[in-house]
């Protein structure tokens, strides 16, 4: 269930994103220079870059329409490292944004101008694996499959599965709190690590969470987890490792539309079933997908399902009868069992492809991530269709049913003029439609840089402000990775309509469901 | 909340007792006086850690209480945080749904919002992980009046610091928790509970065991017993597919040389009732609680042992062995008895990185022995933390004493 070598996204254009918010205590850029020969002097001169064709490999993540070149980049190997090239930040005043594999999709990794990235990609050695408690120590720039494949001999593994796996590290997968096709049943990043050693942006070494499943105090390793960078720098993370399942079943779908494949999914869940994953393809996405991977989904169907089920094997079993029931009474035209584990691979393939091959039809588009309650999902389809017709854009879906995580993907071409903002408004426009629906701007991707504007749509300003006082509690001069997450006038200007609670909804009356 | 009691005067002697009904009023309520402030949901585990003496005000969250939503088709709901868990099991169970958390205070009317603040969990926490796993929104009220809402009502989220985990295992010192949004769980279709006797060290293998085998137990619980002890295997899923676990894993620990024999669904109530009591323990015991490797769980209840025996206590040790959570009930004997035992214990846990968290004890223990162990690494941070959310310094003030 691999896509190698497929984590570049968008297509890059030329036009500069909006300018990242420069924090007050902007340095000159001689104060680059100066931390330069610092670190130089403290670190082995090749790990620090200045050279401005270099830096250019580190101006962007997976969203490669914000771009900033930063003041110089470090590549520790160790701890103490780390938190050498933090002191020295801190004691100059410079911003820093650690960087993992680059494979971000909400600009969180995206540089500070005059600013310091701070690569892990150095950081790859596994430090410690207990099979007996199943666990193990990593450094942060140890990639998420690489964790799996170190311990798959053993039967174990790592459950958090981007599709990005293979790329993306464990250190970025904390700091977005990643997911994957199979968090409904699993979880996300934070349900899988039981220690951190984080260096903070006074540079002071600590460690959360710990040995035991509980800990004395604030859940402090949860507090950081999904905290994209803004609060510490994960040098060090202890996974939680699951046993492979006995039994896996995968199946695929056909449905005449979105709404009778909702359907099935809904009588899953009311079934009493829990799937490993749940995952929908529309029909764009499936010839895109087709196209790039031959993965053998019907191109002649609006929406297919995939559906996994796994667990010890009569459990497994029994349930994915029901789910072929279930299926069909939804109307399902065609069902496709994967008869073996390589064709379980294909069928995941084809849908872990669905990002890079949109390249396929179309010259550029955006990447959405939203949620909303899965059972609004017909509501949302029938929005966004309207919305796109409005906006004369084609958008693609494939998305996490189970948990109505919602990947809609804008088709725009760059090259016609307009189309790039269209695209862009009608992107943010669905993201805010998942929170008007009740749900989030973000189930995955994080953020970053790219959401910070939708924040306010989401939250209250005092849910901001006290968000913000723990950020100020780990970060009093905001020199970890600025302008990320929290939406500042210079990045949003006046935007219409932030959030306002309802009055009933203050009383307690009514709920945004 | 009646009307005596929205004007908390903190300038006079003893404590005053709020109830509010909303997030609005408790808002209220914390905006509009000063002084120190003890949240209290149940009071089920009010003695967790260093005690707060004599507050000025205390806010009840038992009139802050009510299921908002829930929607099965979403798995989701969202409560006041006073609604006690089994009130809110009573009205998920309709819907063939329950919050899939069964904590030893349950029973005594342990509240959602009390559960978050102390991070408690029970047995079925192995296959549905703890009550941080399952808190998908929350809003809580700081010492100042603010209310704030973190997360959401969707179950994949993640726009925005998780203030929910902040307040996880906070035990009121940062802010009141206020509301709660829950994922849900279907209930199963069918439970099966085995028993067997074992040892120690036979209950260490058997977890380990089960662990690396691809049974996905839902419980794996074990207790002492003047005769060795016994462990209490749980198994949930279908008619059919809770038959097959039942044979492979009575199986399996057979190989150990431990004999599983099912249990009556009557007998498996009482059973797992007497297996949370023996969690809570008793008032005039000491109970504390040691979080550490699943390996560890014979090293760890050999060190109880060790530490009551040298101070002429008697002692009970109940495991999540899966989870390498362990409860000790030290009792009988003096308080010095107590307090040496508890240094000793606490001593060789934290020398095996777990931890020690002290959830019972009589007041004559309180001048003896120190509530918390030394601080961790993070105090410091901790210390920052509690500086911005409670800058004042009124929740729960001695909670964390001398951390924070
Ligand atoms: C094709 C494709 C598919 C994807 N599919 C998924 C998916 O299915 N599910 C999903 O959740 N995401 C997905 N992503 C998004 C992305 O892969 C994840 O967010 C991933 O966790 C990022 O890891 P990274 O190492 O590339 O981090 P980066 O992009 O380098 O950094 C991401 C953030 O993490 C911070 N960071 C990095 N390392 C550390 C550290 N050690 N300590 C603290 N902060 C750190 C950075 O500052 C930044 O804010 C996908 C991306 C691509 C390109």
């Amino acid at each position: 269930m691999e896509d190698r070598g497929t984590v570049t996204v968008l297509t890059p254009t030329d036009q500069p994103g909006p300018a990242p918010e420069t924090p007050t205590h902007l340095s000159p850029p001689t104060a680059g220079a100066a931390l330069a020969d610092q670190l130089r002097a403290q670190l082995a001169p090749d790990r620090i870059i200045t050279d401005l064709t270099r830096l250019r490999t580190y101006e962007c993540d997976g969203i490669t329409g914000y771009r900033v070149v930063p003041a110089l980049v470090a590549l520790p190997e160790s701890t103490d490292e780390v938190a050498l090239v933090v002191a020295a930040c801190a004691r100059a005043g410079v911003p820093y944004v650690a960087r993992g594999a680059g494979t971000g999709l909400s600009g969180g990794a995206l540089p500070v101008a005059d600013g310091v990235v701070i690569s892990l990609a150095r950081m790859r050695r596994v430090l410690d694996v207990d099979l007996v408690n199943q666990r193990m120590t990593v450094e942060p720039g140890v990639t998420n499959s690489d964790i799996t494949k170190a311990v798959a001999a053993h039967d174990l593994y790592f459950a958090p599965d981007p599709s990005s796996q293979t790329v993306c590290t464990i250190g970025g997968n904390i700091a977005e709190n990643s997911g994957g096709a199979h968090c409904m049943k699993y979880g996300f990043t934070t349900n899988h690590v039981h220690a951190m050693t984080l260096v903070l942006p006074d540079a002071s070494v600590v460690t959360v969470g710990g040995d035991g499943a509980e800990q004395v105090g604030p859940d402090l390793r949860g507090a950081v987890i999904g905290s994209e960078g803004t609060l510490a720098i994960a040098t060090s993370v202890t996974v939680r490792l699951l046993r492979k399942p006995e039994a896996v079943r995968t199946l695929v779908a056909d449905f005449a539309s979105a709404e009778a494949a909702g359907e099935a999914v809904s009588g899953i869940i009311a079934a009493g079933i829990i799937p490993a994953a749940v995952e929908m393809l529309d029909a764009l996405a499936i010839e895109a997908c087709e196209a790039a991977v031959h993965a053998g989904y019907s191109l002649d169907t609006a929406a297919a399902l995939v559906v996994e089920l796994d667990g010890p094997t009569a459990e497994c079993d029994e349930g994915f009868a029901r789910v072929e029931e279930i299926c069909l009474e939804a109307g399902a035209t065609h069902l496709r069992f994967a008869a073996d584990p390589d064709e379980r691979m294909l069928i995941w393939k084809g849908r872990k492809a669905a990002f890079a091959a949109m390249g396929r039809i179309s010259p550029d588009y955006f990447v959405q991530d939203g949620v909303i309650p899965r059972t609004r999902l017909g509501e949302v389809l029938a929005r966004m269709q309207v919305m796109a017709d409005d906006a004369g854009l084609r958008v693609a879906n494939v998305f996490h049913a189970g948990d109505g995580n919602l990947h809609p993907l804008v088709l725009y071409d760059a090259a016609v003029p307009g189309e790039s903002e269209r695209g862009e408004h009608l992107s943010t426009a669905i993201a805010e439609l998942c929170v008007e629906m009740g749900g989030s701007i973000t189930g995955e991707h994080g953020v970053g840089t790219d959401k910070a504007c939708s924040m306010p749509k989401m939250f209250s300003e005092d849910d901001l402000a006290v968000m913000k006082r723990l950020r100020a509690a780990f970060d009093p001069d905001g020199i970890s990775n600025p302008g990320k997450i929290f939406p500042t006038p210079r990045l949003c200007g006046e935007r219409p309509g932030p959030y306002r609670v309802h009055p009933l909804e203050a009383a307690g009356l009514i709920e945004r469901m | 909340m009646t009307e005596s009691l929205t004007q908390p005067r903190p300038e006079t002697a003893g404590t005053g007792v709020v109830r509010p009904t909303t997030v609005a009023e408790a808002a209220q309520v914390l905006s509009g006086s000063t002084g120190s402030v003890l949240f209290r949901g149940g009071a089920t585990q009010l003695d967790w850690a260093g005690r707060v003496p004599d507050p000025d005000l205390v806010v009840d969250t038992t009139d802050l209480s009510g299921v908002l939503t829930h929607n099965p088709g979403d798995m989701t709901a969202s409560v006041r945080a006073g609604t006690t868990l089994i009130a809110l099991q009573d009205q998920l169970a309709g819907a063939g749904q329950w919050l899939a958390l069964d904590p030893p205070t349950a029973s005594a009317g342990a509240t959602v919002g009390g559960l978050l603040a102390t991070g408690d969990s029970g047995p079925s926490r192995l296959r549905y992980g703890g009550i941080r796993d399952l808190v998908i929104g929350v809003t809580i009220v700081l010492a100042d009046g603010t209310v704030a809402r973190s997360g959401g009502h969707v179950i994949k989220n993640v726009a925005g610091y998780d203030l929910a985990k902040l307040v996880h295992g906070s035990l009121g010192s940062l802010a009141l928790v206020a509301e709660v949004v829950v994922r849900l769980h279907p209930l199963p279709e069918r439970s099966v509970t085995f028993t067997g006797d074992a040892d120690a060290a036979q209950a260490t293998a058997a977890a380990l065991a089960l662990a690396a085998s691809p049974l996905e137990p839902a419980a794996v619980e074990w207790a002492s017993a003047a005769d060795a002890g016994r462990l209490l295997v749980r198994v949930d899923g279908t008619e059919a597919s809770v038959d097959a676990a039942g044979r492979s894993l009575t199986e399996l620990l057979a190989g150990l040389g431990v004999t599983l024999t099912a249990l009556s669904a009557p007998d498996a109530t009482s059973a797992w009732q007497a297996h949370a009591a023996a969690v809570v323990g008793s008032d005039d015991e000491t109970v504390v609680r040691v979080a550490g490797l699943p390996s560890d769980l014979a090293d760890l209840a050999g060190s109880a042992q060790d530490a009551a025996r040298v101070a002429d206590l008697r002692v009970v040790v109940v495991s999540s062995a899966a989870l390498g959570m362990h409860t000790v009930r030290l009792s009988g004997g003096s308080p010095t008895g107590h307090a040496q035992a508890l240094t000793q214990l606490r001593g060789r846990a934290l020398e095996r990185g777990a931890s020690v968290l002290l959830r019972r004890r009589s007041p004559e223990l309180d001048g003896l022995v120190e509530a918390l162990g030394p601080p961790p690494s993070s105090a410091d941070l901790l210390r920052r933390i509690k500086a911005e959310f409670d800058p004042t310094g009124r929740c729960a003030p001695g909670r964390f004493s001398p951390w924070f």
